[in-house]
This record gives C-alpha cells, sequence and structure tokens, in this order.
C-alpha cells in the first residue's frame, strides 16, 4: 500500500545529549511543522491564543500549539470543523498542533463527572443533559480537529489520591489506550500519545511504562502530575517515568509550565510541555521577566521608562515601556494582548537558550546562571535542589543559607 | 503644523493637506484620526496595526481614557505620541471619548465635568492647558461645554456657548504664552447644539482670533452610539449653516461615530476631519463592514455591514469581503470570526477591527480621489445604494461590546 512506505506523521531524533544531566535536545518532525525539542507549547483552548494572530505566533518562532478537544468539540463542533477541514485551516494555523483528550476538563470542570469502564459521564453544561466521552468518542473529535499530535482519553484521579483507586485508574488507562488505537481513523496524519499513569506510587508508574511500551505509539506523556501534589513528590514521578520511558521517542509532561519547573523537567529528560499560565498571568497584568513575574499593576511601574526586559527582542518590548503597560493593565484590552507576546515570547526564548546550552553541552552551567538569576541569591528551593542532585548537577548554595542558617540558630 | 486646500469644488467636497511642518509629514484630507482608547488603537498592538497601514497617523487621545497618566508624562518627557508606542505618529488631545456616551448635566461654574474609569472629574481652564503643556499635542483644541444634542433646550445651548467662550479665552491666552505648544495647531470649538443662532454666536466670536488653526464642530451628539442616529437633515442643516460661515482657509473637524453616509454629506459641505471611533462601535458589535466605495470596481455589495454574530456564517467559510486584501480576510473566514465572537474571544474584535480599518482607510482613499476627480456624487450614490433598509435594521440591533467580557478585571471575579 503506498500509504506504508509514506514517513510517519511523527519522527523522532535526537541532536544533543547533555553529558550530566538526562536532558536531550531533539527534532520533531510532524505534518505541519519540525519542532525543537524540549517544547513549550502555548495554549489556545478555543481555537486562538488569546489575542494574539498567527501570523504573531509565527514571528515569536513559535511551531506548535494546543487545542482543548472539549471546547473545541462543544464550540464549534465537530461538524463545523469537518467542512472546514480540521482546525489547522479552521483558525488558519499552518504549524502544528496538539489536542488533548478532553477528559481533564470533563473532570475539573465538571462536578458531577463519573467515572465507569465505558468512559466519563457528566452532565453537559450547556443543556444539562446526560453525556459520555468514551475513548472512542474523544479519538473521533481528535480525528475531525486533526491535530498532529493527539492525547489518548485516560483515567483522570486527583494526584493526591492514594490507594486502589490510582491503580484501578492505571489499569484503566491502559485499557483505553488499545480503545483508543483501535478507533484511531488517521494514523498517517495524526499519533495517538498514551498517558503514563499511577498517581505518586513508583512500582504503579513502573507497571504502568511496561505495558504502555507493549503498544506501537510515537511518544509518551507523562500524566497526574501537577494537580496539587508536593514537590517533593513531584519530582521524583517525572524521574522515574523518564528512566523508564524509551529514549528514542518525545515525552511530554502535561501542564507543567513555570520557568523553574521547565527547567528542571528539561534535565531529569522530558521533552514537551504546556500551560495555560503565560497567557492567564498576562490577562492580570503580569509580565514573565528572569527573576519571575511583574505585576504590572503595581505602582511602583508607573514611571518606570524601562521595557518590561531590556534583553527581551519581542514587539511589546521593543515599543512599550513598563509605565505605559502600568497604565493600561487589566484596563484596556489590548494590554492582554502585549502582555501574552511578551510572556509567550519569553517561555519560547527560554527554551531555545536551554536547547543551545544542551547542545553546546554547558546545560548544567545554565542550570547554575538560570537559578541564580531566578531566584535572585535568594535560597534555590530545597527539591530544585534534590532534583537535580539526582542529575548530577550540584547548585553552590551561597552562604546566605549559612549566614542564614546560623542568624536563625542564633536567634 | 499647517494646513492648504488643494482641490475644493462648490458643494462637493474639498481635498487638502495637513503638514508637520518640522518633519514634512502629510496627512491628506478628508482625513481620519485613530481614535484611541488609553492611548492604543482598541484592540490593536502597534505591531497588528502596523500590518494595516505604514501610513503616518494622527492619533486621537482622549483625556476621559488617559487622565491618569500626567504624572508618568511629566517623566517621560516626550509627550503622549511617544509614550504609548507611536514615536512617529502625531497627536489630537480631546476631552471625551467619543466612543462611549458621555453622561449628560453635572455642570459647575467655570469647569467642565468629565467621566473616567476612575470617577467624575473637573477641569477648569487652566488645569486643562497643564495637561496639554504635559501631554505635548500637535493639535489640540480648547476646553469647552459641547453637552448639547438635538433634544437640549434653547437655555442649555445659549450655556453652553457662553461657557465654551470664556474657555476658549482663557485657553488661547496660555496657548499665546506656551513655549511647550508653540508648534502645536489650536482649534476653536464650534457649539450650540441645532440652533442656528446659536451658533453664529459661538462662530463670530472665534473668528476674531488669528491664532486659531481650525475648527471644531461640536455639540451635535453625546458621542457613542448617538451619532450613528442623528437624522441626516437635521445634521446637514445645521451644519452647512456652520461651514458657510466659517473661515474656508482653515481646517474643520467632527469627531464621533458619524456614519458612513453622514460623513459623505459632510464631506460634501467641507468638513476636512473625523475620527475611527465608528470603526470602534461597529467592531465591538459584531459588525463586519462590506459597502461598496470603489466606483471603477465591479458591484461586491448590497449591504453596509453583516452581523458575524448571525448564525447563518457559522459554516460560511468566505471571507468577510471577497476580494479584500486586509489580513482578516486573507488568512480568515466568516465562520472562523463568528466562532471567536460566539465564545467571546478577544481575537474576534481584532480580526474585526482589522477588517473595518482597512475597509474604512481605503474608503477614505477613494473619498479623497473621487473629490479630485470630480466624482463624490457617484460615490455618494454608490454608498447609498449599499445601505438597504434591511442593513440599517441590524445596525440598530443592539449586543453589548465585547470588551466588557474580555476584560481582565472581570474575568478576576
Amino acid at each position: 500500500m503506498s500509504t506504508t512506505s509514506k514517513v510517519p506523521p511523527l519522527t523522532y531524533r535526537i541532536i544533543a545529549e547533555c553529558s550530566t544531566t538526562k536532558a536531550r535536545v531533539g527534532v520533531m518532525s510532524l505534518r505541519h511543522s519540525d519542532v525543537d525539542t524540549p517544547v513549550f507549547m502555548p495554549v489556545g483552548t478555543q481555537g486562538t491564543m488569546k489575542g494574539i494572530l498567527p501570523d504573531q505566533l509565527i514571528t515569536l518562532d513559535c511551531r506548535i500549539l494546543l487545542g482543548n478537544t472539549y471546547h473545541l468539540g462543544n464550540r464549534p463542533g465537530t461538524k463545523i470543523l469537518e467542512k472546514a477541514g480540521g482546525l489547522h485551516k479552521f483558525m488558519g494555523w499552518p504549524r502544528s498542533i496538539l489536542t488533548d483528550s478532553g477528559g481533564f476538563q470533563m473532570v475539573s470542570l465538571l462536578q458531577l463527572a463519573e467515572i465507569d469502564e465505558k468512559g466519563v459521564n457528566f452532565k453537559s453544561p450547556y443543556d444539562g443533559s446526560e453525556c459520555m466521552l468514551t475513548p472512542e468518542h474523544s479519538i473521533q473529535i481528535q480525528n475531525v480537529i486533526g491535530g498532529d499530535i493527539m492525547m489518548q482519553l485516560d483515567d483522570v484521579v486527583k494526584t493526591t489520591t492514594r490507594g486502589p483507586r490510582v491503580e484501578e485508574a492505571m489499569h484503566r488507562t491502559v485499557r483505553w489506550l488499545d480503545r483508543c488505537l483501535e478507533a484511531h481513523q488517521r494514523d498517517d496524519d495524526q499519533s495517538v500519545f498514551p498517558i503514563v499513569q499511577g498517581g505518586l506510587e513508583p512500582e504503579l508508574r513502573e507497571k504502568c511504562v511496561a505495558e504502555l511500551t507493549k503498544r506501537k505509539v510515537r511518544g509518551y506523556a507523562v500524566g497526574g502530575l501537577s494537580g496539587g501534589e508536593s514537590k517533593d513528590e513531584f519530582w521524583p514521578t517525572v524521574h522515574i517515568c523518564t528512566d523508564l520511558l524509551p529514549k528514542d521517542k518525545p515525552r511530554y509532561l502535561m501542564g507543567v509550565g513555570f520557568a523553574a519547573d521547565l527547567v528542571v523537567c528539561v534535565a531529569l529528560g522530558i521533552d514537551m510541555f504546556d500551560c495555560v499560565f503565560p497567557t492567564r498571568t498576562a490577562r492580570f497584568g503580569c509580565a514573565l521577566v528572569e527573576s519571575g513575574q511583574l505585576n504590572l499593576k503595581h505602582k511602583k511601574y508607573a514611571l518606570d521608562m524601562r521595557p518590561i526586559d531590556d534583553k527581551c527582542h519581542c514587539s511589546t518590548c521593543k515599543s512599550y515601556t513598563r509605565s505605559y503597560l502600568h497604565h493600561i493593565a487589566t484596563m484596556e484590552a489590548v494590554s492582554s494582548s502585549l502582555l501574552s507576546i511578551h510572556n509567550v515570547a519569553y517561555q519560547l526564548r527560554l527554551m531555545a537558550d536551554i536547547r543551545q546550552s544542551i547542545t553546546e553541552d554547558r546545560f548544567p552551567d545554565f542550570i547554575k546562571k538560570f537559578m541564580s538569576a531566578h531566584y535572585e541569591g535568594r535560597k534555590v528551593p530545597q527539591w530544585i535542589q534534590d532534583a537535580l542532585a539526582a542529575v548530577n548537577v550540584q547548585l553552590d548554595q551561597p552562604e546566605v543559607t549559612q549566614v542564614a542558617e546560623e542568624a536563625s540558630l542564633s536567634e | 503644523m499647517k494646513f492648504a486646500v488643494e482641490v475644493a469644488s462648490k458643494l462637493s467636497g474639498r481635498v487638502g493637506c495637513l503638514v508637520q511642518t518640522e518633519t514634512g509629514q502629510k496627512f491628506p484630507t478628508p482625513l481620519l484620526l485613530q481614535t484611541t482608547k488609553g492611548g492604543s488603537i482598541p484592540y490593536l498592538s502597534r505591531e497588528v496595526f502596523k500590518y494595516l497601514t505604514e501610513d503616518s497617523q494622527i492619533l486621537e487621545i482622549c483625556l476621559s481614557t488617559t487622565d491618569h497618566m500626567e504624572e508618568a508624562l511629566k517623566a517621560f518627557k516626550s509627550g503622549i505620541a511617544s509614550f504609548v508606542g507611536f514615536p512617529e505618529y502625531l497627536s489630537f488631545v480631546t476631552l471625551k471619548d467619543p466612543c462611549e456616551e458621555s453622561p449628560s448635566g453635572f455642570h459647575v461654574k467655570d469647569a467642565v465635568p468629565f467621566f473616567t474609569r476612575r470617577g467624575k472629574k473637573e477641569l477648569t481652564a487652566d488645569r486643562f492647558m497643564d495637561i496639554i503643556e504635559v501631554f505635548k499635542p500637535n493639535i489640540y483644541h480648547s476646553l469647552c461645554d459641547n453637552d448639547t444634542d438635538i433634544n437640549s433646550s434653547k437655555k442649555r445651548v445659549i450655556k453652553s456657548v457662553d461657557r465654551t467662550e470664556n474657555f476658549f479665552k482663557a485657553c488661547l491666552e496660555r496657548h499665546k504664552i506656551s513655549e511647550t505648544l508653540r508648534n502645536s495647531l489650536f482649534f476653536a470649538p464650534i457649539v450650540g447644539g441645532y440652533n442656528k443662532h446659536a451658533r453664529s454666536q459661538s462662530i463670530e466670536f472665534v473668528s476674531k482670533h488669528p491664532e486659531v488653526g481650525g475648527f471644531m464642530i461640536d455639540g451635535l451628539h453625546s458621542n457613542g452610539e448617538h451619532a450613528t442616529k442623528i437624522p441626516r437633515e437635521s445634521l446637514k442643516d445645521i451644519v452647512s449653516h456652520c461651514v458657510q460661515k466659517l473661515n474656508t482657509d482653515k481646517p474643520k473637524m467632527m469627531l464621533g461615530a458619524y456614519t458612513p453616509l453622514a460623513v459623505l454629506e459632510l464631506i460634501r459641505l467641507g468638513v476636512d476631519i473625523f475620527d475611527t471611533s465608528y470603526i470602534y462601535l461597529t467592531s465591538t458589535n459584531s459588525q463586519g463592514l462590506v459597502f461598496d466605495y470603489n466606483l471603477a470596481a465591479e458591484k461586491r455589495s448590497n449591504h453596509l455591514a453583516l452581523d458575524l454574530n448571525d448564525e447563518s456564517y457559522a459554516e460560511d467559510f468566505t471571507p468577510i469581503l471577497e476580494g479584500c486584501s486586509c489580513l482578516a480576510c486573507q488568512k480568515h473566514t466568516k465562520a472562523y470570526i463568528n466562532h471567536l465572537i460566539k465564545t467571546k474571544e478577544l481575537l474576534g474584535p481584532i480580526l474585526l477591527m482589522i477588517h473595518n480599518m482597512h475597509h474604512y482607510l481605503m474608503f477614505f482613499e477613494s473619498i479623497r480621489n473621487c473629490i479630485a476627480g470630480d466624482k463624490l456624487p457617484e460615490l455618494i450614490q454608490l454608498v447609498e445604494g449599499c445601505v438597504s433598509e434591511e442593513t440599517v435594521a441590524k445596525e440598530d440591533k443592539k449586543i453589548p461590546p465585547i470588551l466588557e467580557q474580555v476584560e481582565p478585571a472581570s474575568v478576576a471575579t
């Protein structure tokens, strides 16, 4: 058959590996674009990145963005998306798209969701009717949306859940993966990523990966994290998963996007990230910078005539001062666009800097510089020190720590 | 700044040019000022606006949305246009936001009340001139009482003329001695509601002063949608009275969301400068402008505008206007915009602003060409042909502006 001779819809090639940590640089080739990894994927929930034109995203060299199946399935709905020829055409975005399964939104948005073997049962927020999202249904919608990467429907439990429910969810997730792969109609254009579940139990994660890697897939997601667990529980789980997952396929950590978390998780061997945070915080008047974020509504910026970041090349930093942004933030709609552009530019530039430092095999040095600038002389959180130590990077914690400790002892 | 009339035909409009003498920048009239909110063209960042046009613009800065920037501008020193991110553009400063209905009343002696998101404020002529010297506009008008419309009482109209005269006197004294405003064009407001006698009085008073660089015919509506609803005959009657009495060498300006047909009529009478508040209102009301303005092209439309919130566009994968070269029409469809409007996404009004702004800028270019070629009556006929009764009815339909729903402040609650 001619289709079998085609290049697969996802190929992943490692370009460089860090000689100290588990970090790697790769190229993920998709039908709509080549994506350099590690990559941050901005979230365009309803077929648009809040207040940003597709042309502007291309100017920022964004290669892939995320769409939410639950929202898109409701509006515009599959009928319109099918007639449009998929989401790429519908929203005028020529590059790659990843869609989630819709399951997470059901569980997080809808209090009435119930999960059984068939799927996720919920009351429609639109008309109150009983609906069911099955693995098959999720894939059908995602096939219509046409994203380059699709997520399997998984059995989501609260991250902090312990006990048999976690194990049940893990096994069900594996069974649902088989149903997703079975239902998938467009394997020439789209790739399904399975999701590693198993809560905070290393043995369950191990069992899950063992099952998932038996299936023919082109990449993996690590799920069930960043939902309220402590950071001391978070990073060892990521660490275990990347140890277990095959090296030759991309690994996606869902819902992680704070700058320090990105740096740590790249060191742990993650390749793909997404988060609504950069655009959401923009709407509240916050701009991302090396040291965290500036709340531009604060009166200390009223007369500050510097750009948000004088090293940033985004269109906002080229033409606007902190002072002007202070005066329009949260007041004029255009301020959301201006801060979103900067924040997305910040995330993409951070990832580009990370990739370059890995390629030049100076990533450990990059991490040290990043952490010292990010925490500005404050103590780097213990979990970050621990996580980085696990991949052979020792942060020199300045005497500040000792002095502070001595000070606290002498009190 | 200076103004020169290039082509003038009796009752068929005139073409002219505003020139920034220091830089040589030219702004052909009839001209659109770029209406701003908080100093920004609504919904459009500098980066996005530059997709629309490379031509230099004059920003219309409203004190009611920028007065809180005064302290910052003192520190910044280079004037409002640079502060809002457009150092190469010029600025015109006015008091009220033409996009929003201005509350009436609350008059006090020797001061003008105006309303900001931070509450009601009052401006005396001196305070107003203090602010103007900090904003450093290229064009501005003296403080005025323009709180009149077609329903105003004779008493209110006369009061507005008297008060405007007093403010004008005080502002002009300050203007004459101001070093900062030496090169700024000083416009005189003409008020008097729909009362010809009052208008004549207002005109007579300011005409005595050679320092006046132009006239703003004001006090005809209370801003926002009101400007779109003035009966054409009343508007024509009072504006033609004013234009006949005003010095023909100087530019005449009218602010507010006049409809395209009203604008054409006003241009025919000799008005030179308008603003883009109509574009803001149509865009936030989910309207995409489609009326014809090109005499040489094939007829494309029977409508003034399309209501893109209408369900009939949910599966329409064609652009707002076939053949339009704007970014919204080149890359996006009615179906997508319909989806963005229904999901209250910020990109909806952004794309509509892009299209409508492009359409209106092209419309004005066509107007200038038509006047130069003595074809304005034909253009008026063409646009009239597009405005069927059905679209006028749709235009009246009240759809709440999208801004209120996407504002971050409301998202936070």
